[in-house]
């Protein structure tokens, strides 16, 4: 059992601020959604808990380890991942290589063989093509490849920036069962998405941001039960979001 | 026939040792993002390592080799660095900053061995210079043959490291996003850093070879400096095969029009070619990066 607790992160881009102090408390086996309109610094957050903004100020520890202001190769070394929005694969490097990438963190390179080979029988659609280059695979393929990479390190926590942007309805779905399932083998998520729809069943914790601030943190619960709440930070999403809860 | 059999084979053996630098530049391209102006400041001032560990210590051409290796690996170490973080910097345009960083050092350079060493031009001894083998009427230059051998090795290590080590995996996802290579646990300022000491080095060493071919003087680093530049275009930036390829074929057009043409054509001749190359396949001839 670990905990992921940000605390009070501010940080932007340049001289502007884009996230005025949010706190975050993720727990590992469950999935922490992050909410809010676009442009209210959920993914700049993200990548300041990754590691890759630096936090103007604030602070993350996973547990008792202080993560703040290490570079983001360090991060990545005490099992915290990040995958950018899209999924971030590197396209011209092959299936196989864009794994090997995801365990570049781990010394032993036999590990990381042998995790690939583990893995890939969860992901037969990779293991048929791994020496094709990874930008030739369909865009629900790069995730499914996005996701399998982040576990070769086999970290603790996962940051996901909209895992479902881009994909078509049905992968929408079928990604974010692969997330929920990731939850079972005790790894903390934390997802920033813009499917409330979807992913709102899922979360067992959430926060919603707007204007780089945490405008509500609770459970969906919680959620289901402000009316008000969902009206004005879910949108028009508000109805199908509460159709999904009830 | 004869003269023309000849002409390829002086412009093949002189292509592989471009393309021995060409790579480095464009691995230097593809992970730092920089033009490497001060490329042919590497090259000249191999090429004066090898001459004064001649004139000092009267040792040959070749044993210059691994020192330049050493020399010019230590210097590409430390400089790494300094062009990653002007490359790197919040200020304005990093991407202008770094190019006027790598061009303000070949200018220091060039400037610094025109002030100590002067315009003289200087060659470079070796034990092989002027012996010649005779295959029917093709005269093969022994010391041009062993130059080129000594740039595939160095260019089949490179692949080496690249396609069959962790680290080339590591410099190749690097070159094609560095701040997802960074999320993946790479340090990109020190494999940045590696690469550019890498690079320098290789360079460093491609400069004894032709400092030993043809010889020396500050005023011809950009001459160099343009060799590779038009090799990564006619490659496309970043392109390491595509170097390879582009280095034999330019050195086959210079060494070609030279002997036919006159080689005062051969600058003309080769931006015309880069012009073509830029209008009818603006991606390099490869059309394709690492």
């Amino acid at each position: 059992m670990s905990r992921l607790i940000a605390s009070d992160i501010v940080t932007g881009y340049g001289k502007q601020e884009i996230v005025h102090g949010v706190s975050l408390t993720a727990d590992s086996g469950e999935i922490t959604c992050i909410f809010g309109p676009n442009g209210c610094g959920k993914s700049t957050l993200l990548k300041a808990i990754a590691g890759a903004l630096p936090a103007w100020r604030g602070e993350v520890r996973i547990d008792e380890r202080a993560l703040s202001n290490l570079p983001a190769h360090m991060i990545v070394r005490h099992g915290l991942v990040m995958m950018p929005q899209g999924g971030g694969v590197f396209p011209r490097l092959t299936v196989l290589e864009n794994l090997r990438m995801g365990g570049y963190a781990v010394v032993d390179g036999r590990l990381v063989e042998q995790r690939i080979e583990t893995l890939l029988e969860e992901y037969p659609s990779l293991k048929r093509r791994t020496t094709v280059a990874a930008g030739s695979l369909s865009g629900g393929e790069q995730m499914m490849l996005a996701l399998a990479r982040a576990l070769v390190s086999e970290p603790r926590f996962i940051l996901l920036d909209e895992p479902s942007a881009g994909l078509s309805p049905a992968l929408v779905s079928q990604t974010l069962e692969r997330v929920q399932a990731l939850t079972r083998h005790g790894i903390g998520i934390v997802m920033v998405e813009q499917n409330i729809r979807e992913a709102l069943p899922m979360a067992d914790r959430l926060y919603i941001l707007a204007a780089g601030e945490t405008r509500f943190e609770g459970t969906p619960q919680d959620v289901r039960d402000d009316a008000q709440l969902m009206e004005i930070y879910m949108g028009q999403d508000s109805a199908s979001a509460t159709d999904a809860l009830s | 026939m004869d003269l023309l059999l000849q002409t390829l084979l002086n412009g093949i053996l002189i292509g592989g040792i471009i393309a021995s630098f060409s790579i480095g530049f464009q691995l230097t391209f593809g992970v730092l993002h920089v033009i490497d102006f001060a490329v042919g400041a590497w090259v000249v001032l191999g090429g004066y390592l090898a001459y004064w560990m001649s004139t000092l210590l009267g040792v040959g051409g070749f044993v210059s080799l691994p020192v330049a290796f050493v020399v010019f690996g230590a210097i590409g170490y430390l400089i790494g660095p300094v062009i990653y973080r002007v490359r790197n910097s919040r200020y304005a345009r990093p991407e202008l900053m770094a190019l006027a960083l790598t061009f303000g050092l070949f200018t220091l350079l060039r400037g610094g061995a025109l002030t100590l060493w002067g315009f003289n031009t200087r060659s470079v001894p070796t034990a092989l210079s002027g012996e010649s083998l005779m295959i029917g009427s093709v005269t093969v230059p022994l010391l041009r043959v062993v130059a080129f051998a000594f740039a595939c090795a160095v260019a089949a290590a490179l692949f080496l490291i690249l396609y069959r080590t962790r680290y080339g995996l590591a410099i190749r996802a690097t070159a094609e996003n560095r701040h997802n290579a960074g999320l993946m646990g790479v340090d990109v300022q020190r494999l940045s850093a590696n690469v550019y000491g890498l690079y320098a080095a290789v360079t460093g060493m491609a400069g004894v070879l032709m400092a030993a071919i043809y010889s020396v003087n500050p005023e011809i680093g950009l001459r160099y400096t343009l060799f590779a530049f038009f090799v990564a275009v006619l490659a496309g930036l970043g392109s390491v095969g595509g170097a390879i390829l582009a280095a034999l074929l330019f050195g086959i057009m210079e060494s070609v029009v030279a002997t036919y043409v006159g080689s005062s054509y051969s600058h003309l001749a080769i931006f015309a070619t880069l012009y073509l190359v830029l209008l009818v396949s603006p991606r390099g001839i490869l059309q394709r990066g690492l």
